[in-house]
């Protein structure tokens, strides 16, 4: 009797799970909900509980009285390359997402995201944004795929503790500012001399070394590729001036001396060095100051400066982060999903706005961010978008001025040239970058040429000839 | 007749009875089977197919034939990558093939603490990977904090570079991976060994067959089946290393530890969606690597089966 039951029950479970299989598998969203609402889904929507999901709820009750044909639906995946493609190709993207600069080429190549061109017009965007920025967001036919939020510069992060210990301040407390790359050898040997410990480090791994490679080279001259008049790309890094770039960064690690023992250092390890103490300046983008706090280090000790020049240009490198829809996404999703960015970013200082940058700032400050470094924006620091939030920065600033007054200046009225990343195959590109590094830095004798032959030939052969 | 009528019946009976339960059976294991069929099988053949086409990311475009193999083993990376797994194979059966025999060889002899020792030499297979690989970082660590470094500096040697160093660093990846996962193959090797009969051993012993002695002929003929096994599936398991050179190395330095799947991920995740195509093609040269090993594995099981 017992085992009859037993069978019967075991039968519906099998049954339960079969259908549940199926159902899963055919799942469709639709656009509108029964009131007639337009459904809009928020990626990176934070699933932790706290404050910043707190700020968030509040934001999205806020936004849904203020525009009642719009539902919204928090999607708590967070952005991630890895799983981006999969969920795009399975439909399960939300319609609106977070991504970066240096991805939305590969995005618009491979047709995985909605054009806003139409609904940016119609809300007024024409000639409200950067063109320089505009156009990295857009195709050959000049049509918009993405909202550029916010973007950075390469300046240079420094530790004021230490610059402070090795006397490379101003008597007003300002770090000094290395000039250029030579200079930057000098202040790093100072510090490894005065402090032993290294005075600069570069991550190697996970594409990164290469995309900070790719703006020291500039500065030296070497331009990585070049379009044909037949639209066929080449690869034109084996050249002296690169070579020269690469040659600098062994003489970072063997000739001076000044680099971390570990060569094989990933982001993360990269920032924890810099706020643990283990490497006295770094690359960096304003934006990453969110990194620090949780190493412990304490915004008093983070200054920043503009980037160095190299020997032939003094340029910086132009990145950041943008939203997307995915390409399922209707116009009407397209025009709440734009309504929802402008309550954060906005070339009009709305009420929305400022309420939302104030709780962002007040945010920061309690998770003892650094508050001070003002952000390169998507459009003209006359906006009056970019007054309100620089004001309030200033106002609300937690460090010395002087200890991010250079790069402040350098991002209002920057001295170098700013120039994107490169057009085509920029991650491959930084991969073998990576390698290039990794081997100048792993063996003393390594021939930099012979490296950047081989290189320029890996990425001409695997990737440019494959476009 | 009614004899025959009655066996007719009762054959009809068995034969229903036999039916609803393979039914039964069928039913229980179709949740399971779905799973496989859309995780496994699935994906499998899908995998086969999508590498004669194009794709822009993971949607399929046109038919290109071979164009993904052509691509895929005319890669600058492609023959280094391949001698770099067999390097992983080779230095795993080096060096981590024969420890969990010494071990459990070891406790089996062991009379005292038997159980303790087997508690302590399978911790390492307990330790979560992520965590187990961080504290590995960490003991290779290339300057003077790093564990192996310290221990150097104790006897005043400068520190070494271990995983930054191109020549060691597969090596050392192995050294990892031993420790870390040779506590399930000495189990295997511990299990054999409890199985080889008390009686061929006591006589050996009584004959005066010494430890060596008593290994080459009585230890060795009752575990051959299971070393041999291992054997295979050592070089199957080493054959797909993905974690620790994605963990510990990224791949590094200078593509020194990058192994066939490593490339394979690089692939399908770092490429931004470009070389979705080149990945599928990449695991079905993968499977059909591993296709030969595991007939060899499917051959050697029988014939062990056969002998025992």
């Amino acid at each position: 009797m017992k085992k009859r039951y037993l069978r019967k029950l075991c039968f519906i479970m099998a049954a339960i799970l079969s259908v549940s299989v199926f159902s899963a598998c055919g799942e469709k969203a639709t656009d509108k909900d029964e009131q007639g609402r337009t459904v809009i889904s928020i990626g990176n929507y934070p699933s932790k509980e706290g404050e910043t999901r707190d700020i968030w709820d509040a934001k999205w009750k806020k936004f849904e009285e203020d525009n009642p044909d719009v539902k919204i639906e928090p999607d708590m995946w967070e952005f991630d390359i890895k799983t981006f493609y999969a969920k795009e190709a399975g439909g399960k993207l939300p319609n609106l997402f977070i991504s970066h600069y240096t991805e939305i080429g590969q995005y618009i190549d491979s047709e995985c995201v909605g054009k806003l061109t139409d609904v940016m017009k119609k809300r007024g965007y024409e000639g409200k944004f950067n063109p320089k920025i505009l156009k990295i967001v857009s195709d050959d036919k000049g049509d918009i795929y993405a909202f550029p939020t916010t973007s950075y510069l390469f300046g240079l992060y420094v530790n004021m503790d230490t610059f402070k210990e090795v006397g490379l301040v101003e008597e007003d407390g300002t770090p000094l500012q290395p000039k250029t790359w030579d200079e930057l050898a000098e202040y790093a040997v100072k510090i490894k001399e005065k402090t032993g410990k290294p005075g600069f480090a570069i991550p190697t791994t996970q594409n990164c070394g290469g995309w900070m490679f790719t703006c020291i080279a500039w500065g030296y001259g070497t331009v990585f590729m070049e379009q044909g008049e037949d639209g066929k790309w080449k690869a034109t890094f084996n050249s002296p001036e690169a070579e020269a770039a690469l040659q600098y960064i062994k003489d970072l690690k063997w000739k001076y001396d000044v680099l971390p023992a570990n060569s094989l250092i990933d982001y993360a390890e990269y920032f924890k060095l810099y706020a643990t103490g283990g490497a006295a300046m770094i690359i960096g983008g304003g934006s990453s100051v969110n990194q620090y706090p949780k190493y412990g280090m304490q915004p008093a000790s983070i200054g920043i400066v503009g980037i160095p020049a190299g020997p032939k240009r003094h340029v910086t490198l132009l990145g950041g982060t943008l939203y997307a829809v995915s390409k399922e996404s209707t116009e009407d999703q397209k025009d709440a999903a734009i309504r929802w960015l402008e309550t954060s970013f906005n070339y009009n200082a709305t009420e929305d706005f400022k309420a939302n940058k104030q709780k962002e700032i007040e945010r920061a400050l309690n998770d003892n961010q650094l508050v001070g470094v003002k952000t390169f924006k998507p459009w003209s620091n006359e906006t009056e978008s970019v007054k309100f939030e620089n004001e309030l920065i200033d106002k609300n600033r937690n460090v010395d001025l002087n200890n991010v007054r250079l790069y402040n200046e350098f991002i209002e009225n920057c001295p170098a040239e700013i120039q994107p990343e490169e057009p085509v195959c920029a991650q491959e590109l930084y991969a073998i970058l990576d390698g290039c590094i990794q081997e100048v830095l792993t063996n003393k004798d390594a021939n930099c040429k012979e490296i950047l032959e081989k290189a320029n030939y890996d990425f001409q052969q695997n990737y440019l000839d494959n476009l | 007749m009614k004899a025959c009528e009655k066996k007719a019946a009762k054959k009809k009976l068995n034969g229903k009875n036999s039916l609803r339960n393979e039914i039964d059976a069928w039913v229980l294991m179709l949740p399971m089977i779905i799973i496989l069929y859309l995780f496994v099988w699935r994906s499998t053949v899908m995998g086969i197919v999508w590498s004669f086409f194009n794709m822009k990311a993971y949607s399929v475009r046109d038919f290109c034939g071979l164009d993904n193999y052509i691509k895929v083993l005319t890669h600058t990376h492609f023959l280094p990558t391949l001698f770099n797994t067999f390097k992983y194979v080779f230095w795993s059966l080096v060096i981590g093939y024969l420890p969990p025999l010494f071990i459990a060889i070891m406790i089996n002899e062991i009379i005292h603490f038997k159980n303790q020792f087997r508690v302590i030499i399978y911790i390492p297979a307990v330790i979560p990977g992520i965590a187990a690989m961080l504290m590995w970082y960490y003991i290779y660590y290339p300057d003077k904090t790093g564990l192996l470094n310290m221990l150097l500096g104790k006897i005043g040697i400068e520190p070494y570079q271990w995983l930054n160093n191109p020549k060691f660093t597969i090596i050392g990846l192995i050294i990892f991976s031993t420790w870390k996962g040779f506590a399930s193959a000495m189990l295997l090797y511990y299990a054999a060994l409890q199985s080889a009969s008390v009686e061929v051993y006591e006589a050996a012993l009584i004959d005066g067959a010494g430890p060596y002695r008593r290994l080459r002929h009585v230890t060795f003929p009752a575990i051959e089946g299971v070393l041999l096994l291992t054997f295979i599936r050592q070089i199957i398991g080493v054959f797909q290393v993905l974690q620790e050179p994605l963990a510990m190395t990224g791949g590094g330095p200078n593509g020194a530890s990058t192994s066939i799947s490593f490339q394979l991920y690089q692939y399908g995740f770092n490429s931004g969606g470009k070389a979705t195509g080149q990945a599928m093609a990449l695991g079905v040269i993968i499977f059909l690597i591993l296709i030969v090993f595991t007939i060899f594995y499917f051959w050697f099981n029988r014939k062990i089966e056969e002998r025992y």
